[in-house]
């Protein structure tokens, strides 16, 4: 056999045995060269078959039969040994090869390793979380130095062999040891749990505990890992929300619900002055200088306010716009009334402004025990009110009796707009009398409702904003009423006299009212007689003129005798003036002075009349002093009253004896 | 971690066979260890003809990476390379055109670190240790490399991979993100068992495979053509190994072969 024939031979045995990466001519080419190679030195042949890849379990064997006709056998054998031994130097060679790579590989898995454990390390140590690792015993295996800070020691290092647990509050320990073990059972993943340890200086810390489990390279459970976050921050925010909660953002003073707490807290065990402020006038500077200004000003008058307040130990809140309220331990009421209004007198320099500021103050001083603080507030509120009345930087202390009529009187206040619709309040007429003829002059027409006077019934009506509707009402029944009278009994039917409240009396549309409540009803204009708020006219209203030049007869009620009342007699043309005041009998020393009064009231040309007379002695003594009329001889009567009075003949003069 | 190899480093857990150590082994290679040389006899035992598949199949690699060549392919990515045994893919190529570009890309700790081993010299061919599976990282990779230019035309190689791609892992998908990386003309040469061809002896090599790290998926031949969505797949069309463009004539019974391959032309 040729020796081409023979490589191809082999090359085909060889190839079903081993892959060789080579194609068929080449492997070929490198047989042909080995079959003339082998006789000189197997032991080359060997080597490339090896190097050829030639080196399936079959390899050899496949060889030796496609060579062994051909080549003797001790050559044969030659090159089995040198293939052998080339077999070995290669599964040496790639040994230490894949060697090479495993210590390759292992340094690059320790590069990552070590690169994740300097990770963790960096992480470990510049967590702002303090976190233990901790074996089943609870003893800490490692812990950083933030755990450290939370808890008081030096650093992570000091945790070594001490136990997590000496950290928890004693009452918590047991819960959580239960709770670790949960963990360690894979009962539950991990807990989180809001607790207090206790430092190493026994001071209790609030934490957000974190507990999970550390695990082996099988997945083990071999420790426990607690993140270890310090909310006492958390805490001071909470606080500080709280702070928000309960203080005034302008001032950073209390606030009223802030300070309602106080009263409560202090008033159950000491006896209390609770003053509520009230600047004066505050609103003209809102409105002047404006409301930046007026902020600036609270800024000031607040930390004045405070620096006196924490002079006396006393609490202070903004309780609303311009109101403030202080609570002392009881103290001398003048005395610090007058150290807050030092506080406020000083001149205060605002955007080149300088304003002196006052404020009226109503006190409420040691109340009682079973008072709550609502009803001190309410209470200081109503001296507040009171002392605002009384003009600027005036004080008033809170007066239980009256605020007990009071409050009775808002309560009534409450209610008379649904009594009005129910038609509860009623009309009632008062005669006039003349003092010198003694004749019915003509009926007031009154509001009656709930034992209530006419002046208590418009004054609440005032304060309810129903004064006006309800007026309006007045003036159109009455009118309607004295029309009917004057149609039924002519010349005999009583003049009207209307009595207008404060507000009605300069409401712009009086004059109107009055013309249509005469139109509609067709009640002749001299038989009716308006008495307007005697205020009204004083603050410059014009509805007094204008009536009395539509030919309406007015009269000026809420008579005081003061010089701005007489002056206005002097300029607004009116039949007659009312008054409400103490009868002057004969030995009251106001008796000349009263009879001087009612001589220029009438050098004016202007009538005198005096309201709520109930006795003929009282009418009496008015007259004597040269008063004309009064009202409240009789009781007043309803309109049917009054019809049936004027039906019964002639109507005989009220018997005064 | 029986049979510790004293001259294997510790921490490398030698006791854990793995499927590119047993082809290493099946190819009659040393860069095995008893574990794999273990499992290989299991799968010797289940299918006899295994040596003789890993031949063929390495086979196939070289003349496909050659049919790529011929076609103008001159770079290539190799996914799941495993250890670098006899005729890599970048010697083949480089023989016949030095100038050649190869990406290897594979997983596994010890088959990297060879790779690295190999290809130190090598300017024009790497390794990257990514998950096949993940296309997204390993393209990211493949391109920082600076070996591969996807605006040309590259030669894709999964050879012997994707049966140990499960259906879960959506082989479909991950075959069409590499598809979509690569410009038309692109080449993808593709091979992997199926239960079509000796369905006994292949559930044998399953139920071996069960226990080690890398379970084996065959696929039908239906199931190899999904995945060649958007690739004409070239003559022969899905065959038996040795069936694949043979060099001379092929004396390999294809029935025996195991392992179906084919190799698609992106469109």
């Amino acid at each position: 056999m040729n020796l081409p024939e023979l490589a191809a031979r082999w090359m085909h045995a060889l190839t079903s045995t081993a892959y060789i990466p080579l194609s068929h001519a080449e492997i070929e080419q490198a047989l042909l060269d080995s079959l003339v190679e082998l006789p000189e030195s197997p032991e080359s042949v060997a080597n490339r078959l090896v190097s050829l890849h030639a080196t399936g379990p079959d390899s050899l064997r496949a060889t030796i039969e496609v060579l062994s006709p051909t080549f003797e056998l001790p050559l044969l054998a030659r090159l089995s040994s040198a293939y052998a031994q080339s077999m070995r130097m290669d599964a040496f060679d790639q040994q230490e090869q894949i060697k090479v790579a495993i210590v390759r590989a292992k340094q690059r898995v320790e590069r990552t390793l070590k690169v994740s454990q300097a990770r963790f390390q960096e992480v470990f140590a510049s967590s702002a979380l303090g976190i233990a690792i901790t074996d089943f015993d609870g003893r800490c295996v490692e812990a950083n130095d933030t755990l450290a800070e939370i808890v008081g020691l030096e650093s992570g290092a000091d945790f070594t062999e001490r136990e997590l647990i000496d950290f928890f509050h004693p009452e918590d320990a047991a819960a959580l040891g239960a709770k670790y073990r949960q963990v360690r059972d894979g009962h539950v993943d991990r807990f989180r749990d809001q607790r207090k340890l206790i430092r190493e200086d026994g001071e209790p810390v609030w934490v957000y505990l974190a507990v999970s489990l550390l695990r082996d390279a099988d997945g083990e459970p071999t420790h426990h890992v607690t993140m270890v976050e310090d909310i006492s921050e958390l805490h001071l925010l909470q606080r500080s929300l709280d702070h928000q909660l309960l203080h005034d953002s302008l001032t950073g003073l209390s606030n009223r619900q802030h300070f309602v707490t106080q009263v409560e807290r202090r008033h159950a065990s000491d006896q209390i002055t609770l003053y509520h402020l009230g600047l004066d006038a505050f609103s003209v500077v809102n409105n002047g200088l404006g409301h930046e200004t007026g902020d600036k000003l609270l800024k000031i008058v607040g930390s004045r306010l405070g620096k006196l307040a924490g002079e006396k130990k006393a609490a202070l809140a903004r309780i609303g716009g311009d109101e403030f309220a202080m609570m002392t331990i009881s103290d001398n009421v003048t005395t610090t009334i007058e150290e807050i209004q030092d506080a406020l007198a000083e001149p205060t320099f605002v955007d080149d402004h300088g304003i002196a500021l006052s404020a009226s103050i109503g006190v409420v001083d040691r109340p009682p025990a079973f008072a709550t603080a609502n009803e001190l507030m309410r209470c200081a509120n109503a001296a507040l009110r009171q002392a605002k009345a009384r003009g600027k930087r005036q004080w008033a202390l809170h007066d239980p009796h009256d605020d007990a009529r009071r409050r009775g009187k808002y309560a009534l206040a409450a209610s008379m707009p649904g009594a009005w619709e129910h038609g509860e309040l009623e009309i009632v007429y008062a005669p006039v009398h003349d003092l010198e003829t003694r004749e019915v002059l003509g009926a007031v027409a009154r509001l009656h409702w709930d034992d209530l006077s006419h002046n208590d019934t418009m004054a609440l009506a005032d304060s309810t904003g129903l004064s006006l509707p309800i007026g309006r009402w007045l003036l159109r029944e009455a009118c309607a009423q004295a029309a009917r009278w004057v149609e039924e009994f002519g010349d005999r039917a009583p003049t009207l006299h209307i009595a207008l409240g404060a507000l009605q009396s300069r409401d712009e549309d009086l004059v109107a009212d009055v013309k249509r409540a005469l139109d509609e009803t067709g009640l002749p204009p001299e038989r009716l007689r308006i008495a307007l708020d005697i205020a009204s006219v004083l603050a410059g209203d014009d509805n007094a003129v204008v009536l009395h030049d539509s030919g309406i007869v007015t009269a000026l009620d809420g008579f005081h005798g003061g010089h701005d009342e007489l002056a206005v007699l002097t300029e607004v043309t009116v039949r007659a003036v009312i008054t409400r005041a103490v009868a002057p009998t004969p030995d009251s020393p106001l008796r000349q002075a009263m009879r001087d009064l009612i001589a220029t009231v009438h050098s004016f040309g202007v009538r005198f009349g005096v309201d709520e007379v109930h006795t003929l002695e009282e009418a009496e003594h008015w007259r004597s002093v040269g008063a004309d009329a009064v009202i409240g001889l009789l009781p007043a009567l309803s309109a049917d009253e009054v019809t049936e009075l004027l039906t019964t003949a002639a109507s005989p003069p009220p018997a005064v004896s | 971690m029986s049979e510790q190899v004293s001259w294997v480093p510790e921490g490398v857990d030698t006791g854990k066979p793995s499927a590119a150590r047993l082809y290493d082994y099946l190819l009659g290679g040393g860069h095995n260890f008893a574990a794999d040389r273990t499992l290989a006899e299991k799968f010797l035992q289940a299918q006899p003809n295994a040596r003789t598949i890993a031949r063929l199949n390495r086979a196939f690699l070289r003349r496909a990476v050659l049919f790529m060549m011929d076609n103008g392919i001159r770079q290539f990515l190799d996914l799941g390379s495993g250890i670098p045994t006899v005729g890599n893919v970048h010697e083949i190529a480089q023989k016949a055109d030095p100038e050649a570009h190869v990406v290897y890309v594979d997983f596994e700790e010890v088959a990297v670190a060879h790779s690295q081993l190999i290809l130190e010299n090598d300017p024009r061919a790497e390794i990257i240790q990514e998950d096949m599976t993940k296309p997204r990282d390993v393209l990211k990779a493949a391109d920082e490399s600076g070996l591969l230019d996807f605006a040309q035309p590259v030669g894709v190689l999964t050879v012997g991979v994707f049966h140990f791609v499960p259906p879960e892992a959506d082989p479909k998908a991950i075959v069409a993100a590499y598809r979509d990386a690569v410009p038309a003309g692109s080449y993808l040469a593709f091979s992997q068992f199926t239960q079509d061809l000796q369905p006994k002896e292949m559930a044998g090599v399953v139920e071996v495979m069960k226990k080690s790290q890398n379970p084996m998926f065959p696929r039908t031949k239906s199931e190899i053509e999904g995945l060649f969505d958007g690739f004409d797949v070239l003559e022969p069309g899905i065959v038996p190994l040795p069936l694949w463009r043979p060099e001379g004539t092929n004396t390999d019974d294809p029935d025996k072969a195991g392992i179906y391959a084919a190799v698609g032309r992106k469109v």
